[in-house]
């Protein structure tokens, strides 16, 4: 198959996965909702268009929500490009929320940096967790992501018992943290929204994952390994330091992405559960077939739809949570090689005939 | 201290250690199972949401809660099947397909409660005593002192579940099934070549062990909860991955790790209720222990390997 039909069949099956799983979403509306019209409405337009003009706020709201699944996305992108299956994103994520509001409550800072210090601290206290699974895999062949599951719970529960015994503001109504200090937060990108500046340094922390991915030799490596481990072993690289490399890189990644949501969005710590967003990077890096490059687009995406499942279940009372159905059925044909496989065949047929025609035409005009 | 040794050395601690082994027990096994033929189904902490949805769902709508337990058990088979689809004929990795079940397993059963009955949240105003799996008082032992406190008086589906362990490493060691599932998990290509039906064996396992991954969810809605609630199973199937691999794939293994994480969980109760002690770190003692037990696991069998090779 030529580079372009290839290219063209590949989006056109994206696409038909995408349609599958919009079409249970009808599905599930149909059964689930009295208003079957006004809740599709909700969904599919009401994110962007509302009254017949675009909706400004929901757009950046939109916009603000892509951030931490973009750092998800980044973090699944490059474990899964090295075949790591470590879903420890969500452990991280909320850790990386937890140091950076820590240092913005404790540690007064001048303006600018304060923000900074926490990201990067956060940034490092989740590549250090990452350590411990990535560690025990290369050492121990502990199973990267039973180990890393297991982590995550341990991580949530450690941090809630440090929020409700130790940090806790007890003149409030519900299990929070002090404040952040002013100078900790940071900045809205439009005033009064849910964009701040984290999705500018989102969008620069996806181009770094892009160029550390497809050029440099250390990236180079973490795909090779996910496509052949032995060949990778037996061509000379160290397996194991870079398959640790790719792990702690996600945990950064997703730490980050946690303080930078945590800095952005609130002005307190009050999480009290795993916040999800490491499962919907993964969607996010499915859709994106682990090329970071895409993984802005594929959290639009999943914003969106997440925005649209939010209004729906605001004004059609069909449940938020459908989006993980849906997310689910992306994922499932998404990912899946075989899918279209048929029309793929034909396709190759249909163009390999092409081409003998056209060779033995020109073989025939050659002979006349 | 000495006071969390007296509450030990209670019949009631014991008995709540098989209490909350058996539903890690069902999946572990469902684990077992899988891993036997080659297929880590990662999604067991999805099926079990699913099965106890709707464990309790056809136990409603029946008023019997052994429909609730064989639809439970259906339901889990099909889940099992369905990533078997999905892995075998559209080949998206077997990872994958087990996340998505997990994603679908944490909202998608909220969405499909409001469904079916229109609640969120819990099914609570839903149970009747019919909905519930009976405790069973083994006749004979439940009159022994100590041992009869401690082992009878269970859920039926705990026996199920211990007698589970017996059947499946019958299935896995001495039926005809046996040997294939194995093959099939050794080497596919070669259990091919001989005429084994790799893909039968392969949706035999998945099915099978979704199904005992099902039981695992009707124990936690329909005994150990009383009902269906928003994060019921929570952790439990990928608890039992863990359980597996440290039970080194063996039934009889499996049982123990499980019956470890049992353990800490219950001490973990305990400790709760006592001052100077932090639920909050107390409860993240099972995981903990369960990420040690991987470790030590796998330094036993490094220190064996190196003997052999020695």
């Amino acid at each position: 198959m030529g580079n372009k039909t290839k290219l063209m069949f590949e989006f056109v099956r994206g696409l038909v996965a995408i349609l599958i799983a919009i079409a249970v979403a009808f599905i599930l509306i149909f059964l689930s909702s009295d208003d079957p019209g006004k809740a599709l409405e909700c969904m599919l337009l009401r994110p962007i268009i509302s009254n017949g003009a675009f909706n400004v706020n929901s757009i950046l709201t939109i916009l603000g929500r892509m951030t931490p699944i973009i750092f998800t996305g980044l973090g699944v992108c490059v474990m899964f490009s090295a075949n790591q299956f470590n879903l420890g994103g969500e452990g991280t994520l909320m850790l990386g929320g937890f140091v950076a509001a820590l240092i913005g409550i404790y540690c007064p800072m001048a303006a600018g940096l304060h923000p900074v210090v926490c990201i990067i601290a956060a940034t490092v206290v989740g590549g250090v967790v990452m350590v411990i699974p990535a560690i025990l895999k290369v050492k121990l062949k502990v199973n990267e992501m039973v180990c890393s599951l297991l982590l995550n719970y341990v991580v949530m529960y450690i941090i809630l018992h440090f929020l409700n015994n130790v940090l806790a503001d007890r003149t409030k109504g519900q299990t929070q943290t002090l404040p952040f200090q002013e100078t900790a937060l940071v900045g809205d990108l439009v005033a009064n929204s849910e964009l701040t500046f984290g999705f500018i340094i989102a969008l620069i922390a996806t181009v770094l994952t892009a160029l550390f991915m497809y050029r440099t030799r250390w990236g180079y490596s973490i795909r090779m390994i996910g496509i052949n481990e032995s060949f990778s072993k037996y061509s000379g690289m160290k397996v194991g330091a870079i398959i640790v490399a790719a792990q702690v890189i996600g945990g950064m990644l997703s730490g980050m992405g946690g303080a930078i949501e945590m800095l952005g969005r609130y002005n307190t710590f009050l999480w009290k559960e795993l916040p999800g967003y490491g499962w919907t990077g993964m969607t996010v890096a499915i859709l994106a077939k682990n090329n970071p490059i895409f993984i802005p687009f594929a959290a639009f995406f999943i914003a969106y739809l997440n925005r649209g499942c939010e209004l729906m279940s605001i004004y059609a009372g069909v449940p938020a949570e459908m989006i993980d159905i849906i997310q689910a059925v992306i994922f499932l044909f998404f990912a899946a090689e075989q899918f279209m496989s048929k029309t793929r065949q034909k396709l190759v047929v249909k163009e390999t005939k092409a081409e003998l025609k056209e060779k033995q035409l020109a073989a025939e005009g050659g002979k006349a | 201290m000495s006071t969390l040794m007296n509450m030990v050395m209670t019949t009631s601690f014991w008995y709540s250690i098989i209490r909350i082994a058996s539903p890690i027990l069902f999946a572990a096994l469902a684990a077992v199972v899988s891993e036997k033929a080659g297929l880590s189904n990662i999604g067991l902490e999805g099926t079990m949401a699913f099965s106890a949805l709707f464990g309790v769902l056809f136990a409603y709508w029946t008023n019997s809660w052994l429909v609730g337990v064989i639809g439970a058990l259906i339901i889990g088979a099909l889940l099992g099947l369905m990533i078997g689809f999905f892995a075998m004929k559209l080949k998206t990795d077997i990872i994958l397909c087990g996340i998505a079940v997990n994603l679908m397993g944490g909202g998608g059963t909220i969405f499909l409660m409001y469904l079916f009955t229109g609640l969120k949240g819990n099914t609570a105003s839903l149970t009747t005593p019919q909905m519930l799996t009976p405790k069973i008082n083994i006749p004979g032992l439940s009159s022994i002192p100590v041992l009869g406190d401690i082992f009878s008086g269970h859920s039926i589906l705990t026996y199920l579940a211990f007698l589970m362990v017996f059947l499946v490493w019958v299935l896995l060691y001495k039926t005809p099934l046996a040997l294939q599932i194995r093959a099939v998990g050794e080497n596919d290509h070669a259990a091919e070549s001989v005429g084994i039906k790799v893909l039968k064996i392969q949706y035999i396992a998945l099915g099978l062990g979704g199904a005992l991954a099902g039981l695992g969810g009707a124990y936690m809605s329909m005994y150990y909860s009383q009902s269906f609630n928003t994060g019921i199973v929570a952790g439990r199937g990928f608890i039992a991955l863990a359980a597996q691999a440290m039970g080194q794939g063996e039934p009889v293994g499996t049982m123990f790790a499980s019956l470890l994480f049992g353990l800490a969980t219950a001490l973990g109760n305990k400790m709760e209720g006592m001052p100077g002690f932090s639920s909050y770190l107390v409860a993240a003692i099972p995981y903990a222990v369960t990420i040690i037990g991987l470790i030590l696991y796998a330094l036993s069998t490094i220190k064996k390997v190196k003997k052999i090779k020695k």
